[in-house]
């Protein structure tokens, strides 16, 4: 009971917290010179992003456990979070696209940034792919827990360096070439509180995820 | 088109994205804690 209040807190806290996050860019963070009212974009797209990133770190590191330990809940917390991560890429290209279609006058433009977030895109879904293609749940298990490692070790060749090799349309990264934040302070305030919210968001609906498989392995175990 | 309505509309895409997601794991968990709760009760 004592737990399902904190839930309970958390959630609140965490709706006000977005909530201001979101007056916040619209009322408070002032525009960006270059981007103008596209700088909005920004506190939604980019925490997008983040989150793929984590997303898929921790399948990596639930892999890690998986294949030390042996236990198939890992198995199933690594699947569960590079669904969400799957979930938050596809957020992030399609916000992107739209972005693009404004700033650069089309959807799709084989743009490094744009050309990496696909490939990655594919990359796990091929992960899906070869966890649907085995029946054998161990083997199912240990071939996906590597699989992801290994899918991971790109990451952030995609996400972090294609993009700053290539020349790109993509505005600046958040974090450029000389390693510093070109940002006024009430954009970057509102920004990491964004990525800040975006996180926890992430980590909500990650339990959500981890509650749904204890629930159904129970409903497995009475079913028996 | 109007940069603001591009920002309204990629808001919407993510919020409305992420409620029906949220909305529809709630969903699903409540679905079969009924489910676990028929299974005790037989």
């Amino acid at each position: 009971m004592k737990s399902n209040a904190v839930m309970s807190t958390l959630k609140i806290v965490l709706l006000i917290w977005v909530g201001l996050v979101f007056s916040g860019a619209y009322l408070w963070a002032p525009l960006a010179k270059g981007l103008k009212e596209y700088t909005r974009v920004l506190y939604f797209h980019v925490p997008m992003a983040w989150i793929t990133v984590i997303a898929f770190l921790m399948s990596a590191l639930f892999s890690i456990l998986y294949l030390k330990k042996r236990l198939p809940l890992y198995d199933l917390y690594a699947e569960a979070t590079n669904q969400l991560g799957i979930v938050f890429a596809v957020l992030a290209t399609i916000t992107g696209s739209i972005w693009a279609k404004a700033s650069w006058g089309s959807f799709w433009n084989w743009d490094p940034r744009e050309t990496s977030i696909f490939i990655l895109l594919l990359i796990y879904a091929a992960y899906f792919a070869l966890r649907s293609a085995i029946e054998e749940d161990e083997k199912k298990a240990a071939l996906s827990a590597v699989y992801s490692i290994l899918a991971f070790v790109t990451v952030p060749f995609f996400i972090f360096i294609v993009p700053r090799i290539y020349d790109s349309l993509h505005p600046d990264p958040v974090i450029n070439e000389e390693g510093k934040i070109h940002m006024g302070s009430r954009i970057l305030t509102v920004f990491l509180s964004s990525i800040a919210g975006f996180t926890a968001l992430y980590f909500w609906l990650f339990k959500l995820k981890i509650d749904l498989i204890k629930v159904k392995l129970q409903l497995d175990e009475l079913e028996k | 088109m109007e940069p603001t309505y591009v920002v309204l509309i990629i808001n919407l895409i993510i919020w409305v994205g992420l409620f029906f997601y949220t909305f529809s794991l709630n969903k699903n968990i409540s679905e079969l804690k009924g489910q676990i709760e028929r299974l005790k009760k037989k």
